[in-house]
C-alpha cells in the first residue's frame, strides 16, 4: 500500500566551489571550477501513511531540512521518486501547496504588521477556504487554545510562543493533509512547548493530518512521536516505532548514586573499577551507565557499596535522548 | 485543481493591499516623516532641474517646457516599480538569511506573492508631482488633447513602467546567483535618473547603450516622444510598448528561475 507520503531510493546533490584560504585563495577561488559534489540526502527510502506523526530526527547538517525541501517542492532531487499525495512536488508546487501545510520555527509565515485574524482572513482567501470550513476550524481552535487573545493582536507584537502558536494555527487552516513542523518548539519555555504538543496532537487527532515533525528535542519525540525515523549525513540509520528503538537499548540502565567525600575523586575511582561501564559526574550525582548483560544493577551497586559510603541512589531507564545519542555516535548496529 | 484566474489575483492583491495600508498608517511616524522625504527628494529634483534651464534655455534643440514633460513622464513611470515593486529592495537580505523561503509554501504565483507584500504608499506622492508636471507642460507646449492623445499617453507610459520594473526585477534577482548584489540594484537605480534626457544630447556610444544595453531611453525618451514630437518618433518610439512587455517577461523568467535554484541556506 502507498502512502500519502513515498521516497524512493531520494538522493539530493549539492555542488560546492572548494574554497581554498586566504586572499590569494579567494581571488583563485573567483575564477575556479573546481566543485566538489556533496550529498546532503542519500538514497533514503520511506513511506508515511496519511494520519501518522513521524518523527524526522538527526544531527545538525545531517539533510532532514534538505528533505523536507523537497517534499514541500522547493528544492527537486538528484535522483529518486518523490510523490506527496500522488504528486511530484518539484513539478506541481502551487498544487502540492495547497494540501500541505509548513512551519519553520522561527520563521513566521504570517504578515508581520497585520494581527492573526487580518492575516488569516488573507490566508482563507489564498488557499480558498469556504466559510462553513473557516467557521469549523475557528471553533475548533477556539477549544483547543485561547484564541480570542491572539486573533486580534499584531503578529510583531508577539511572544516567541504565541508566534509559534499562531503559525502552527495557520499551517493548519486549510485543512492540508500534512503538516511540516520543523523545529516548532525550538527557543520556548517549557510550559509552552507542553502547550504546543498538546495542540499538534489535538489536531492531528481530530483531523487526521499526517504530521512530519523534525526536532532536537526528545521531549516533542516522547510526548508526539510513535514512529521515528533518523537520518546522518544524508543517509537514513533508523525508521521504526519508538519503542522497537528503545528495545536495542532496552539492556542500558543508568545508575546514579550519592556517596560522602569528595565526589569527583570517587568517580574517578569508579571508573577505573568498573572499566567497562561509562561513569560521570555532576555536582549531586555521580552515574553508571550499566549494560545489564554484561552484568546486573544490583551486582554492581553491591559491589560498589563495599568500596564506597553511599548514602543515596536513583535508578533511571534510558531516555530517548540518549538512545538518539548512541545512534548518532555509533548507529543500531 | 484549475488554474487560478486573473480575477483571483487581482481580488487578492487588493485584499492585500487593503491591510497593507492599514497597517502603513498604524506607524503613524514613520508614515508622517518618509512622505516629507518624498517630497522633498521631489522638490529638490524639480529645482536642481530649473537652475539647470535658468542657465540654458535650451539643450541640443529641447526647449525648457519639453525637458520638464520628459521630466514628468519619466516620475510618472518609475511611480510602478515604487509603489508595486519596492519588496525586490528587501530581496537580497531574505535570499541571504535564508527567510525567502517562506514565500514558496503558498498556492499561489511565487513572484506574485512576494511583489504583494509590499506597497509603497509614498510614490503616490511622486506621480501626481509626475502628473502635475506632464499637465502643466502639456498645456504649455499646446499639444493636441483628444481621448486619443491621452489614451496612447496611458499606453506608452505603462509600456515605459514595464521597462524600469524589468530592469529592476533583472537587479534584484541577481541576488540569487551573486553574494553581494546590493551595487547593482543601485546602480540600475541611478541609471533612471538619465531616464529624464533625450538620449540625443549623449554621444553615440551612450546613446547605444541606452537604447540597446541598457534601454533606459524606453523609459521616457522613447514613448514620450509619441506625444511630444508626434511628426518626428522612430520606430522605435513605436516598438516600446513591444519593448516593455518583452522585456518584463523575460525579466519575469529570469526572477523565477533565480527563485527556483535558490536553495536557501541551511536551518
Amino acid at each position: 500500500m502507498s502512502g500519502i507520503i513515498s521516497l524512493n531510493n531520494i538522493t539530493k546533490e549539492f555542488k560546492v566551489l572548494n574554497r581554498r584560504e586566504g586572499l590569494k585563495g579567494s581571488l583563485r577561488d573567483l575564477f575556479s571550477r573546481d566543485y566538489k559534489i556533496v550529498k546532503a540526502v542519500d538514497g533514503i527510502t520511506m513511506e508515511v501513511q496519511q494520519g501518522e506523526i513521524v518523527g524526522y530526527l538527526g544531527p545538525n547538517g545531517a539533510g532532514k531540512s534538505t528533505t523536507i525541501k523537497m517534499m514541500t517542492g522547493v528544492l527537486e532531487p538528484t535522483s529518486g521518486e518523490l510523490l506527496v499525495g500522488g504528486r511530484v512536488p518539484y513539478k506541481n508546487r502551487s498544487q502540492n501547496a495547497q494540501e500541505i501545510g509548513v512551519v519553520f520555527g522561527q520563521r513566521s509565515q504570517l504578515w508581520w504588521a497585520l494581527p492573526l485574524v487580518e492575516s488569516f482572513k488573507l490566508l482563507k482567501d489564498i488557499y480558498q477556504i469556504s466559510d462553513e470550513q473557516y467557521d469549523s476550524m475557528m471553533k475548533l481552535y477556539g477549544s483547543l487554545v485561547n484564541i480570542e487573545e491572539l486573533l486580534h493582536k499584531p503578529v510583531r507584537q508577539m511572544s516567541l510562543g504565541q508566534r509559534t502558536l499562531s503559525d502552527i494555527l495557520a499551517a493548519f487552516l486549510h485543512d492540508p493533509k500534512i503538516v511540516f513542523l520543523d523545529e516548532p518548539t525550538i527557543g520556548l519555555d517549557v510550559s509552552m512547548k507542553a502547550k504546543i504538543r498538546t495542540l499538534i496532537q489535538a489536531l492531528n487527532r481530530e483531523k487526521n493530518t499526517t504530521v512530519i515533525l523534525t526536532t532536537h528535542d526528545m521531549g516533542d519525540v516522547d510526548a508526539l512521536c510513535r514512529r521515528i525515523v533518523i537520518i546522518d549525513k544524508g543517509k537514513m540509520l533508523y525508521d521504526n516505532d519508538i519503542e522497537h528503538l528503545k528495545g536495542f537499548f532496552g539492556s542500558y540502565r543508568t545508575l546514579k548514586i550519592r556517596v560522602s567525600g569528595d565526589m569527583g575523586k570517587v568517580a574517578s575511582e569508579i571508573e577505573k573499577e568498573l572499566p567497562e561501564f561509562k561513569v560521570s559526574s555532576d555536582e549531586e550525582w555521580i552515574s553508571v551507565l550499566v549494560d545489564e548483560d554484561k552484568s546486573k544493577v544490583l551486582d554492581v551497586l553491591s559491589l560498589l557499596r563495599h568500596k564506597h559510603d553511599i548514602r543515596d541512589m536513583q535508578l533511571e531507564e534510558i531516555s530517548t535522548e540518549e538512545v538518539i545519542k548512541k545512534i548518532y555516535e555509533g548507529g543500531v548496529e | 485543481m484549475k488554474r487560478k484566474s486573473l480575477g483571483f489575483y487581482i481580488r487578492i492583491y487588493f485584499k492585500i493591499l487593503a491591510q497593507n495600508l492599514k497597517s502603513q498608517m498604524s506607524y503613524r511616524a514613520d508614515f508622517i516623516i518618509s512622505t516629507i522625504g518624498m517630497i522633498f527628494t521631489n522638490i529638490a529634483g524639480f529645482v536642481s532641474f530649473w537652475i539647470l534651464f535658468t542657465n540654458f534655455s535650451e539643450i541640443n534643440g529641447w526647449g525648457y517646457y519639453e525637458m520638464l514633460f520628459l521630466y514628468g513622464f519619466s516620475l510618472v513611470a518609475v511611480t510602478p516599480v515604487q509603489c508595486l515593486f519596492d519588496n525586490n529592495w528587501n530581496l537580497r537580505r531574505y535570499a541571504f538569511s535564508g527567510d525567502f523561503i517562506k514565500y514558496c509554501f503558498r498556492p499561489i504565483n511565487l513572484f506574485f506573492y512576494y511583489q504583494s507584500e509590499i506597497f509603497d504608499i509614498k510614490g503616490l506622492g511622486q506621480l501626481a508631482f509626475g502628473i502635475g508636471t506632464i499637465a502643466y507642460s502639456w498645456a504649455k507646449l499646446g499639444l493636441e488633447c483628444s481621448i486619443l492623445s491621452i489614451l496612447k499617453m496611458v499606453v506608452f507610459l505603462i509600456s515605459a513602467s514595464l521597462v524600469m520594473i524589468a530592469l529592476q526585477n533583472a537587479a534584484a534577482a541577481s541576488c540569487f546567483w551573486i553574494e553581494n548584489s546590493f551595487y547593482i540594484l543601485d546602480f540600475v537605480t541611478k541609471l533612471k535618473d538619465y531616464a529624464k534626457y533625450p538620449v540625443t544630447i549623449f554621444s553615440q556610444v551612450f546613446r547605444f547603450i541606452f537604447t540597446f544595453l541598457m534601454p533606459i531611453a524606453f523609459i521616457a525618451y522613447y514613448p514620450a516622444l509619441v506625444i511630444l514630437r508626434p511628426e518626428e518618433p522612430s520606430v522605435l518610439s513605436w516598438l516600446s510598448p513591444v519593448v516593455g512587455i518583452v522585456m518584463f517577461f523575460i525579466s519575469y523568467k529570469i526572477w523565477m528561475r533565480g527563485a527556483t535554484r535558490y536553495n536557501g541556506t541551511g536551518s
